[in-house]
C-alpha cells in the first residue's frame, strides 16, 4: 500500500472522495515540494501560490487545462521555453483557450470579455437569473424534492451562461444536451468516445453563425458587443477568435458553477445550526459563500509550466518544469488561515481566498457566479422552509454516499438528491 | 512607453514603463507593487484596486462610470481624487500619469 503523499493525484480515484487528506500529507513534506522523479511540483502554501500566480514574466498558463502530468508536445531547449510554447501551444490540450494563453494574446481577448462582468451588466441579467431560480426552485418544492446537481445547478448556470451572451432561446436546450454528454474539465479517465464530436467544438457551430448575423444585423445584445469590439490596441478579433472566446465562456462557467451550488449546499445542510442561521439572515449568505468557497471552491488546482528558471518560497523550479497550484490546499494553509478547517462566518480578509485564482488569469466571471449562488439560495429560502440530503440516495448522516466527479480539476458533487419542506 | 508613477501606501515611488491598451491595475500588478489586491481582475466589480490620482493628473482622465462611482462609495477612503485603476486606460496622451495606492478599508 502506498502512502498517501506517493499516490498519483492526477489518475488516482480514491483521493476524489477527500484531496484534502492529500493536500495535508503534502503540505507536510512543506508548502512546495517536488513529485519525487518528475517533473511537477505541488504548491499547497497560501502565498507560495499567489507568488506563482503573480509571475507570469517565468511561468506560462498553457499546460493548465490538459494538468501538469500531461505529456509535452516538444522537449524544452534552452533557457527560455516561450517561443517553443507558441510553435507547439495548439497542441497543448486546451492551449489556445483563454485560461491558457500568456502575455498578450491574453490580456487583448481579456480585455474584449471584461465589459461583459462589469456590474451595470450583471444587473441586467439578474432579472433573468432571479426568475429562472424562482421557476427551477419552486417547481422543485412542489415535488417535494430534487436531483440539485442535474435539474437546478446544471440547467440554471448553463441557462444564465445563455442569456449573458445572448443565445436564442430555442438554442439553449440544445447546448444544455451537448455539455451535459461532454467529459468534465480534467476528466480522469480518458474519453472513451473519441468519435464524438467535442462539445466546444458543436457550440462553436452556433457561435459563428450567431457572430456573423450579429455584424450584419446588430442588436442590444452580448453578441453585438462581441461581434463589433476592438482590442484595446484598436485591432479587430476575427469571428473565429471571437467563436473560440464565446464558447470558452460556456464551457467555463457551467460546470464550475453548478459545483459550487453542490458544495454550498452540502455545508448549508452539514454544518451544525448553519441553514437556520441563514434562513433567519440571508444578508450572511455573502459571507457564507466565501467560507464555502475557501473550504470546498469548485476548482482545486490550476498549473502552470517554468518557461524560465526561477524560484518559489525560496525553492528552484527549473526551466521546463510544472508547477500545480493546489489552490484548495492554498485555502486551507495554516500560515494564512487560522484553524483552517473549520467553518467560520465572516474571517478576517476571507474575500482573499483563492477559489478563483489571482493575478492576471483570477476567474473572470466570478462576481456572476458569486450572484448566482446567491440568487439560488435567497430563493431556496424563499420557497422551501427546510432543505436535507434524501436518505434514500445518500444514507444516514454521519455515513454519507456522495459521488465526487472524476476530475483532478474540478471538485463537486456528480448527483445530490434533497428532500425539500415547503414554507 | 508611456511612464506611470506610482507612489505606494507606504510611500515608495515607482516609475514604471505602462504599454498602451493596458490598464493602470495592470501595469501596478504585474510591477509587483505592494497593496493592490485587485481581486476581482479587472471588471469593476470589488474596488481593490483603489487609488487616488495626483490633482495635477486629473484632467488626463475621462469621466468615471455608475459602475465605478457605485463600488467607490463603498470604501470608506474615497476621497475626490479616487479612482479604480482597472478603470484607467493607458495611452500615450496619459504618459506621466501619478497615481497613490489607496490603503486598504
Amino acid at each position: 500500500m502506498l502512502d498517501l503523499v506517493d499516490r498519483d493525484y492526477f489518475t488516482d480515484h480514491s483521493i476524489l472522495l477527500d484531496p484534502y487528506e492529500y493536500f495535508e500529507a503534502l503540505r507536510e513534506k512543506g508548502p512546495i515540494y517536488r513529485l519525487p522523479g518528475r517533473d511537477i511540483f505541488m504548491v499547497t502554501g497560501f502565498a507560495e501560490s499567489l507568488e506563482v500566480l503573480a509571475n507570469t514574466v517565468e511561468f506560462s498558463s498553457v499546460v493548465c487545462v490538459g494538468g501538469p502530468a500531461a505529456q509535452m508536445p516538444f522537449t524544452p531547449q534552452g533557457d527560455d521555453l516561450t517561443p517553443q510554447i507558441e510553435e507547439h501551444r495548439t497542441s497543448f490540450v486546451g492551449g489556445d483557450y483563454l485560461v491558457a494563453r500568456d502575455d498578450k494574446a491574453h490580456t487583448n481577448s481579456r480585455a474584449l470579455l471584461s465589459r461583459l462582468f462589469m456590474p451595470s451588466r450583471l444587473k441586467a441579467n439578474e432579472t433573468y437569473m432571479t426568475g429562472l431560480a424562482d421557476g427551477l426552485i419552486k417547481g422543485a418544492v412542489a415535488r417535494g424534492g430534487v436531483e440539485l446537481i442535474t435539474e437546478i445547478a446544471v440547467p440554471f448556470a448553463t441557462l444564465v451562461i445563455a442569456d449573458l451572451l445572448g443565445v436564442p432561446p430555442d438554442d439553449r436546450d440544445h447546448f444544455m444536451g451537448v455539455l451535459a454528454a461532454g467529459p468534465p474539465a480534467g476528466a480522469l479517465d480518458a474519453d472513451d468516445d473519441a468519435e464524438r464530436p467535442h462539445p466546444m467544438e458543436v457550440m462553436a457551430g452556433y457561435f459563428v453563425n450567431y457572430l456573423i448575423d450579429r455584424k450584419q444585423n446588430p442588436r442590444a445584445d452580448v453578441l453585438t458587443e462581441l461581434a463589433t469590439a476592438s482590442y484595446p490596441d484598436g485591432t479587430t478579433p476575427d469571428v473565429a477568435e471571437l467563436v473560440r472566446l464565446s464558447t470558452f465562456l460556456f464551457g467555463a462557467g457551467q460546470d464550475t458553477t453548478a459545483k459550487l451550488l453542490g458544495n454550498a449546499m452540502r455545508f448549508l445542510i452539514e454544518v451544525p445550526g448553519l441553514q437556520a442561521q441563514l434562513r433567519a439572515d440571508p444578508s450572511l449568505l455573502g459571507a457564507f459563500l466565501e467560507e464555502v468557497l475557501r473550504l470546498e471552491g469548485s476548482t482545486k488546482m490550476t498549473s502552470r509550466i517554468a518557461r524560465k528558471a526561477t524560484t518559489v518560497g525560496g525553492v528552484e523550479i527549473p526551466v521546463g518544469t510544472k508547477v500545480m497550484v493546489a489552490l484548495a490546499a492554498a485555502n486551507r494553509d495554516p500560515r494564512r488561515w487560522e484553524n483552517p478547517g473549520a467553518f467560520v462566518l465572516n474571517r478576517p480578509r476571507i474575500k482573499e481566498n483563492l477559489a478563483f485564482g489571482r493575478g492576471a488569469h483570477v476567474c473572470i466571471g466570478n462576481p456572476l457566479a458569486r450572484a448566482e449562488a446567491r440568487i439560488v439560495f435567497e430563493k431556496l429560502f424563499e420557497h422551501s422552509s427546510h432543505v436535507d440530503f434524501d436518505a434514500a440516495a445518500h444514507g444516514k448522516p454521519g455515513n454519507l454516499k456522495l459521488d465526487y466527479e472524476p476530475s483532478f480539476i474540478i471538485r463537486g458533487l456528480e448527483k445530490m438528491q434533497l428532500t425539500l419542506t415547503p414554507r | 512607453m508611456p511612464q506611470l508613477i506610482v507612489t505606494t501606501a507606504k510611500g515608495e515611488t515607482h516609475v514604471l514603463e505602462a504599454e498602451s491598451g493596458i490598464t493602470a491595475m495592470m501595469a501596478i500588478r504585474d510591477a509587483g507593487l505592494e497593496g493592490l489586491l485587485a481581486l476581482c481582475g479587472g471588471v469593476c466589480s470589488c474596488a481593490t484596486c483603489h487609488v487616488h490620482v495626483d490633482p495635477a493628473s486629473q484632467s488626463l482622465l475621462d469621466e468615471m462610470s455608475e459602475d465605478e462611482n457605485e463600488l467607490l462609495d463603498g470604501s470608506l477612503r474615497r476621497n475626490e481624487h479616487s479612482r479604480l485603476s482597472c478603470q484607467i486606460l493607458i495611452t500615450p496622451a496619459r504618459d506621466g500619469l501619478r497615481l497613490t495606492i489607496a490603503d486598504e478599508d
